[in-house]
């Protein structure tokens, strides 16, 4: 009888692995994140925008002089009057400070030729506030103003070091957390989802070309139900490693090309813990910790290695739920009605998770990582900040525990629902079905 | 001795409607045997029952002497009425998933087919997608799949549909060999004459309940006995009047432009006599014979009288 479950797997995995579709996305998708993520970089590289030309006119005859030019603006002094510079237009915007700036409150106008950026006027207000500020402490007649200035300078960087025994000695910021938590969630959401229906319609298809009732002649229902889980669950198995494999490969050879030398060794010079930290802004050690912590091995595998069990636990459990209502329904369109019991909580796990990720120790992010419906997402989005491992411990056993009373619950809706042909069921149907004989 | 036997079988599904009410049939070893009845009669139900794919609510199934298990599935092949192959599947891999499903080794599994698929003259589908068939085709590989691991017991269900005449004989041809080389055989279908063809007993079931039983040759003299045809030119009318008395159940058919032909049952205790000399009388008398009655007559006369009863 064991045989008999391998050669449905094996049917059901060739099937699907030697498709077109199976080996073409399973090549492409690993590039196409690549690119995604080295998107921004290339843009920068070779689409960094047009400077702006804008044109002061100080009347006070403070502030311009101190205006200084980046990439995005270039700042020119105002030779013509303003009438006549708006009525030439070769401009993007001109700013005209009024003689009391400094003295009192007053209001910059910017002429904008066309629409004016939001970037441009935080980076005009922001230039402009800051020299009024200076200027303003000037009038104090401080001594050793500048350098006291220099020394006041504020910029606090958080660098969170897990003190308690849960905490390994890789510093995971909560903002790093956030960003893994959230990239793994959404892929096992997209996996259940996409896997779970394949389940559905590779058994509606059967159901629908009548070869269901010669299989069925020759093993149980419940063997070709759980091969057919078993065999498309490898196709996800399958995916994922091949996706792996190629990932690390093209990020080994990609990496050191789009990270510059230097911030490689202050990667290196974090985790050896040499790394002076007043050195940088929060974004930047943020950054770092970033790269630090995709490349600590330790923390990878371990974050995998839970990603794997939840997939598996998740696709299960979300499979057979699917398997239950690809047995019940006649066709595919029948099928959204009664897919939405699964759909619902699946969504709910991944509105919760977005939560969760912010915040991985609230009430509700804990429930719902233990509740089997929400669990796979609601988890995954936890994990990556730390938490108790025996939390994930008993979510994972509560998850499998789950799929095999699922397995009950749809082997007896299937078996009936493999015959029932013409007749739309409905969920009322379905809980009779499970209490019939 | 009985290769199949179920007993007193009673299945109801949900919603209560009964399927099958205390059904038994008796399937002798080496035999073709007949399931006949309407659509929704519960045949199919009854063939799933054997088939071990659903268990009955009251009653036993024996196979080959022992009651039958999950195992015994290896021995039965069944071509299910709904023919169905993966779409996308080779046929020749196909072919050799549903053997090795009934338990043939795949080394096994590949040399039969090929002698199959020789003797059927399909070599060249080997490569090509189940898709790319025709119905006629599929069906063709269809029944080599069911019979390849050559089956103690063999079900068709309406076997003889979607074949043109000659595949149909072709098909019938194999299905008696089949037998010849010991294999029992159901057969299920509404083709009365092919079942009086090719089945040596039957079981007509109505609305879930057995109605007839037996040996074909057996239940045809029965439903026999007591017809007459008389053909005839002249009046029928006045022939009918004469006959009246003596005789019941007519029915009157045209042979040809002159000629007329009246079926009818003798009344008990009437002699035979008796209805020829009225018969002779009453119209130029020319041809009496005992009439034998056809499996198609008997299964409509049955399922009536058995709607009627009820």
């Amino acid at each position: 009888m064991k045989s008999k479950i391998g050669l449905i797997i094996g049917r059901e995995y060739f099937e699907r692995v030697s498709k077109k579709s199976f080996i073409i996305t399973t090549i492409l998708m690993p590039v196409l994140m690549l690119l995604l993520m080295a998107a921004p970089a290339l843009i920068m590289m070779f689409a960094s925008p047009d400077s702006k030309v804008v044109y002061v006119e100080d009347r006070s005859g403070l502030v311009a002089p101190r205006l200084t030019s980046d990439e995005e603006v270039t700042f020119k002094t105002a030779s013509l009057p303003v009438d006549t510079l708006v009525a030439h237009g070769d401009f993007d915007a001109i700013v005209l400070i009024p003689d009391s700036v400094v003295s009192g409150r007053s209001v910059i106008q910017l002429y904008s030729n066309g629409p004016s950026s939001m970037s441009l006027e935080s980076n005009i207000s922001r230039q402009i506030n800051d020299i009024v500020e200076t200027e303003r402490l000037k009038q104090y007649n401080i001594e050793n103003l500048d350098e006291i200035l220099k020394e006041v300078q504020s910029d606090v960087t958080i660098n969170t070091v897990r003190t308690d025994r849960e905490g390994d000695d890789s510093t995971a910021s909560a903002g790093v957390s956030y960003g893994v938590g959230m990239v793994l969630t959404f892929i096992l959401y997209m996996f259940l989802l996409l896997y779970g229906q394949m389940v559905m319609n590779g058994i509606i298809e059967e159901k629908n070309n009548r070869v269901l009732e010669v299989v069925v002649s020759s093993v149980k229902p419940t063997q070709l139900m759980m091969g057919k889980i078993l065999g498309i669950g490898l196709v996800a198995v399958t995916q994922i490693l091949l996706w792996c494999v190629l990932m690390t490969a093209l990020a080994a050879f990609l990496f050191p090309v789009i990270m510059p030398a230097e911030a490689m060794n202050e990667v290196s010079q974090l985790q050896a813990g040499t790394l002076d930290m007043s050195l940088y802004s929060g974004d930047e050690l943020a950054a770092i910790q970033g790269v630090s912590l995709l490349g600590n091995v330790g923390f990878i595998l371990k974050i995998f290695g839970w990603m794997t069990l939840f997939l598996i636990g998740g696709f299960l459990f979300y499979a057979t739920m699917y398997a239950a209502i690809g047995a019940s329904v006649d066709n595919v369109q029948d099928a959204g009605q009664l897919s939405f019991i699964v759909v619902m909580p699946v969504l709910i796990g991944l509105i919760v998770s977005t939560m969760a990720a912010a915040d991985p120790n609230t009430s509700l992010a804990f429930w719902l990582s233990i509740v089997p419906f929400t669990s796979p997402m609601v988890m995954m989005s936890r994990i990556p900040s730390g938490i108790p491992e025996w939390e994930i411990i008993v979510s994972a056993v509560v998850l499998f525990l789950s799929f095999l009373g699922m397995v009950w619950v749809a082997a007896k809706i299937y078996r009936v629902g493999i015959f029932m042909h013409g007749k739309k069921p409905n969920i009322k149907d379905l809980a009779k079905w499970i209490k019939y004989k | 001795m009985n290769l199949l036997t179920a007993n007193n079988i009673t299945k109801a599904y949900a919603g209560g409607n009964i399927a099958l009410d205390d059904v038994s049939i008796e399937v002798p070893k080496g035999s073709v045997y007949g399931l006949l009845g309407p659509n929704g009669a519960g045949k199919t139900t009854l063939i799933r029952i054997i088939n071990h794919i659903t268990a009955p609510d009251k009653g036993t199934v024996t196979f080959d002497g022992h009651p039958l298990t999950q195992a015994d599935v290896e021995h039965i092949g069944y071509l299910p009425e709904e023919r169905g192959l993966y779409k996308k599947m080779k046929v020749g891999e196909q072919a050799i998933f549903f053997a090795r499903l009934k338990g043939l080794s795949k080394a096994d599994a590949t040399r039969q087919l090929k002698e199959w698929f020789d003797k059927f003259g399909i070599s060249d589908w080997w490569n090509k997608k189940v898709e790319e068939l025709s119905k006629g085709m599929a069906q063709k590989v269809q029944f080599i799949v069911t019979v390849l691991h050559r089956p103690k017991l063999l079900i068709f269900d309406e076997p003889f549909s979607g074949f043109d005449p000659i595949n149909a004989n072709l098909l019938k041809e194999e299905i008696l060999g089949l037998r010849d080389n010991g294999s029992t055989v159901i057969f299920s279908s509404h083709n009365m004459s092919s079942v009086e063809e090719i089945c040596d007993d039957i079981t007509l079931i109505n609305k879930g309940h057995n109605i007839l039983s037996g040996n074909v040759n057996d239940i045809r003299e029965r439903f026999g006995k007591g017809r007459y045809t008389i053909d005839f030119k002249g009046d029928a009318r006045a022939l009918m009047e004469s006959v009246e008395s003596l005789a019941g159940e007519f029915l009157l058919s045209d042979r040809d432009k002159e000629l007329k032909q009246l079926q009818l049952r003798l009344n008990p205790g009437v002699r035979l006599h008796d209805l020829i000399s009225a018969a002779n009388d009453a119209t130029e008398l020319r041809g009496f014979n005992v009439s034998k009655a056809s499996l198609n007559e008997i299964f409509i006369h049955t399922v009536e009288s058995n709607e009627k009863n009820r």
